[in-house]
């Protein structure tokens, strides 16, 4: 919570109260404030304390004293006289913005709210609606403070729990409203990959398939798992449900393609990669994957794909790849020449990154 | 259902080439005592060697054990070798097929108290005719000198192959072609207890990997032939090259005559050191293309085998290494170069989310075509709770070679263990090439060959100019050739006899050539025999 105090200090910035209690409070007032100028907030506390006993009709000698309190990180002693304030001033900005920091600081998100809503401050609303489960409400407010202050790391950091939060809304919706839905399973799928507990993910998504085959992306999401455990039949069965469903995604056709590669299947994965190739041309991967598959059976294809590699990436790994790959093939070949040519770019390029 | 189930157990055995098989007589456990400090130590251990020690013409089992690891470990360490628990044992086949632990008689207890074993390497460095023992330890290695009358001396210190540091596979062979064996050392890591961490969470740590801690050198003694040998490693160039070695194995792969040197390293480039044959090696190893694997990573290079696969009389490498990425298949294209082929191959399907170790390419079926045994279980203990996808203990694969192409075979086994080392040859004498495997705290495995209805040849060397055991002699029958070597797989040493499946074919033809430079040909040799055969004169 301290941290939270702290960040909304920073906004704070109070105005002047005019003086209107009696005399003998002024002089306490003041004698708070110059204990305050020489930085002894605990002195002030007492004078200004004195001063609100003498004068408990002065919002600004309240005003004073939960300002103090606050400097203190007493933000629950804060509260009892910035309300009192609130209540004589009901129009006064300063005395709503503490009053509202006070409150959240003490874990009152949802009392600090309508404070914070009269002191027009998005960030510490933002916060406050993000402590009190608003996480859309909070990404508006957020965001907007963050248009005002680009760079300010706590900002950063609400504005991602926000969105963080707002994903797991939808989620949590999702799962209550409709939990035997083929997209329930796909989240929970999901949640699951990302855990690293695969054999539950994989368990979530062939639920989700059986209730929704014809979902898009269901195939391409379990058949990736597959690949990332090298499990490359299985992966090209998905990959291979995937691009009936979706006869134009190119990355269906690349993913089956590759997991056709890995799988020792050449002629087919050429195959699939030229068909990805031909309706999204010159990826990088897609003609790198080709190259590999066609190095065996069609050296001068493999060549032509790898260059238009080398044309699309520049001192990337993949061109590093596709030079080492090149530099195999002219070997084969018994170029000598330009395999030494190949090597050359590829040491270059790995010199470049350092290894 | 009852039923049923008999016939379903006859079917999958009758479907398997081996079977997993008790070693009566051998009690030996690989005891690498893990701490929760996650010393790397620890999961690398252990290799065994098939050797007949005696010549009685049965193979032998001699097993490095590891060591006690005291928690926490500090310099100079004490493994407790002397403890029988953590002895590296011989175990002497008798002539029914059990076992006899002849350790003490053999006077092999001695494993130095500050050694944690690693592995074995085995030739007759002196030429008596007897095979003598190399021990690599994380500590100091030792060279057993065997007496011929059953006894075994350390002979270390006289033959100055002591090494230090962290040594891992090392293996005999003639680089110099005198007649002599040499004899190269992988080591793995500069590591020590005191520059041990580990990585991974808090609160479940694991072993690090090999980045974090310093590269190292290899080694390679050169045999003077009075019993001594000299360290090479700088004048040769193999010191040149620091990596992180494991698996060594050995192949003329460019015809030259000289045998060239392949160093499996973890997660560094791999090391083709080329025999110039002069007394020194280049590291050719990436403008060859075997350095990294298809997809231009720096494979985590553990067990290495250098052989032919396609029967194109060129020796091919073939690595075992981490899940995720394919076990390497280096194909010799010739021209001096290799071709990443491991998904051409099949082997992009079949390694999977295995970790291999030790790795044989040996015709098991005996079709004329050599397959694949791999040890496998990975290197963390503990992997299953990062990756709930990936288990420490695993089956070893058997990859069965159709014309070029590996599919998976029947093992035989479903144990998973955390399999380690590997060392092949025919135990039993049947003509059909059996497995001895080796697993972190668990006792050896036997893969007894089932065998079948192909034919065989098996063929022992008899050096007179070269080397006594014929080591690194180029071998051609029926059209496939072997390099007489008994190292490769990690931290193994195999049966040293050379075996040929042959199919069909009741008799063959067989073509040498010896390291000496001397080529043979001996015609219409009946198959199913074991053939000895000496290297002729020089004219």
């Amino acid at each position: 919570m301290i941290p939270v105090l702290l960040f909304l200090h920073l906004f704070l910035q109070p105005q002047a109260v005019a003086p209107q209690a009696a005399d003998q409070a002024k002089v306490l007032l003041q004698a708070g404030i110059d204990a305050e100028n020489r930085h002894d907030v605990d002195h002030a506390v007492v004078e200004f304390r004195k001063a609100a006993e003498l004068d408990p009709s002065s919002s600004e000698v309240l005003l004073r004293l939960g300002d103090a309190y606050m400097k203190k990180h007493d933000a629950a002693a804060a509260i009892a006289p910035l309300k009192h304030a609130a209540e004589l001033s009901p129009d006064s900005v300063p005395i709503h913005q503490l009053l509202g920091y006070a409150l959240l600081a003490q874990g009152y998100a949802a009392e600090a709210i309508p404070h914070l809503e009269i002191a027009r401050d998005p960030a510490a609303l933002g916060i406050a609606q993000l402590e009190n489960d608003e996480p859309a409400k909070a990404m508006v407010n957020l965001q907007s403070a963050l248009g005002n202050d680009p760079d300010n790391p706590d900002l950063l950091f609400y504005v991602s729990r926000a969105a963080v939060a707002v994903g797991s809304q939808s989620t949590d919706k999702l799962l209550a409203a409709f939990p035997s839905s083929a997209r329930a399973h796909q989240t929970r799928g999901q949640g699951y990959y990302q855990r690293k507990m695969i054999p539950e993910a994989v368990k979530e998504y062939e639920q989700a398939i059986s209730i929704g085959p014809d979902v898009p992306g269901l195939h391409l999401e379990l058949g990736e798992i597959y690949a990332g455990r090298a499990n490359w039949t299985q992966a090209a069965e998905q990959f291979r449900a995937e691009t009936t469903l979706q006869p134009g995604s190119a990355e269906a056709a690349f993913r089956l393609g590759d997991a056709l590669l890995q799988e020792g299947k050449m002629k087919e994965a050429a195959d699939q990669l030229r068909r990805s190739d031909s309706l999204q041309p010159n990826m990088p991967e897609t003609l790198y994957a080709m190259g590999r598959a066609l190095a065996s059976a069609d050296a001068s294809a493999a060549e032509q794909a790898l260059n238009g590699v080398l044309k699309v990436e520049q001192d990337t790994p993949l061109a590093a790849q596709a030079d080492l790959l090149l530099a195999t093939i002219h070997r084969k070949q018994g170029k000598s020449a330009l395999a030494s040519r190949e090597m050359e770019d590829y040491r270059r390029i790995q010199g470049l990154r350092g290894q | 259902m009852l039923a049923v189930l008999p016939v379903f157990a006859q079917l999958v055995t009758r479907d398997s080439q081996f079977q997993l098989t008790p070693l009566h007589g051998v009690d030996f456990v690989l005891r690498n005592s893990p701490t929760p400090r996650k010393y790397l130590i620890e999961t690398m251990p252990g290799g065994v060697a098939l050797l007949d020690y005696n010549n009685d013409g049965l193979l032998d089992i001699f097993l490095v054990n590891a060591g006690h690891v005291p928690d926490p470990l500090r310099s100079p360490v004490h493994f407790e070798r002397d403890n029988p628990k953590y002895w590296n044992r011989l175990y002497r086949q008798n002539k029914d097929g059990t076992f006899t632990d002849v350790t003490v008689q053999a006077g092999l207890q001695h494993a130095g108290d500050t050694n944690y074993g690693m592995g074995v390497a085995v030739g007759d460095y002196d030429n008596d005719g007897f095979p003598d023992i190399y021990v690599t330890n994380f500590g100091k290695n030792i060279l057993y000198h065997n007496n011929g009358d059953g006894t075994f001396t350390d002979v270390t210190a006289k033959a100055g192959v002591a090494a230090g540091g962290w040594s891992a596979s090392a293996g005999f062979f003639d680089y110099d072609n005198d007649g002599k064996l040499d004899l190269f050392v992988t080591r793995y890591l500069d590591w020590n207890p005191e520059t041990s961490k580990t990585c991974g969470r808090i609160e479940d740590p694991m072993y690090c990997p090999p980045g974090e801690f310093g590269s190292t050198t290899n080694i390679l003694y050169h045999n003077r032939g009075d019993g001594t040998f000299e360290d090479v490693s700088v004048a040769s160039g193999i010191a040149a090259k620091k990596g992180h070695g494991l698996g060594v194995a050995f192949a003329d792969y460019d015809g030259d005559g000289f045998t060239d040197v392949f160093v499996a390293n973890d997660a560094t480039e791999q090391f083709l050191f080329h025999n110039n044959g002069n007394g020194t090696f280049s590291e050719v190893a990436l403008d060859s293309g075997a350095a990294l694997n298809n997809s231009g990573k720096m494979p985590s290079g553990m067990g290495v085998v250098f052989q032919d696969y396609d029967n194109d009389r060129l020796p091919d490498i073939l690595i075992t290494q981490l899940p995720h990425e394919p076990y390497v298949l280096f194909r010799n294209d010739g021209n001096k170069s290799f071709s990443s082929q491991e998904l051409e191959t099949g082997f992009g399907a079949l390694s999977g989310t295995s970790s291999g170790w030790g790795v044989g390419l040996e015709d098991f079926d005996n079709d004329g075509w050599k397959d694949a045994f791999i040890v496998q279980g990975h290197v963390f203990d503990n992997v299953h709770s990062y990756d709930n996808s990936l288990r420490y203990r695993d089956v070893p694969l058997l990859a069965l070679n159709k014309r070029g192409h590996f599919e998976r075979g029947n093992v035989g086994s479903t144990r998973a263990v955390a399999g380690r080392g590997a060392a092949f040859g025919d135990l039993n004498n049947d003509g059909w090439i059996d497995a001895v495997t080796t697993s972190l705290g668990d006792g050896p495995q036997f893969y007894l060959n089932r065998g079948g209805k192909s034919h065989w040849l098996t063929i022992t060397l008899r050096g007179v100019s070269s080397n006594r055991d014929g080591y690194g002699a180029r071998i051609q029958v029926n059209g496939q050739v072997r390099f007489a070597t008994a190292a490769g797989s990690y931290l193994s040493s195999n049966d040293k006899r050379l075996h040929f499946g042959l199919g069909d074919n009741k008799k063959t033809e067989i073509e040498i050539r010896w390291p000496s430079g001397i080529r043979q040909t001996l015609r219409d040799i009946p198959a199913d025999q074991f053939l000895t055969i000496k290297e002729p004169e020089r004219k």
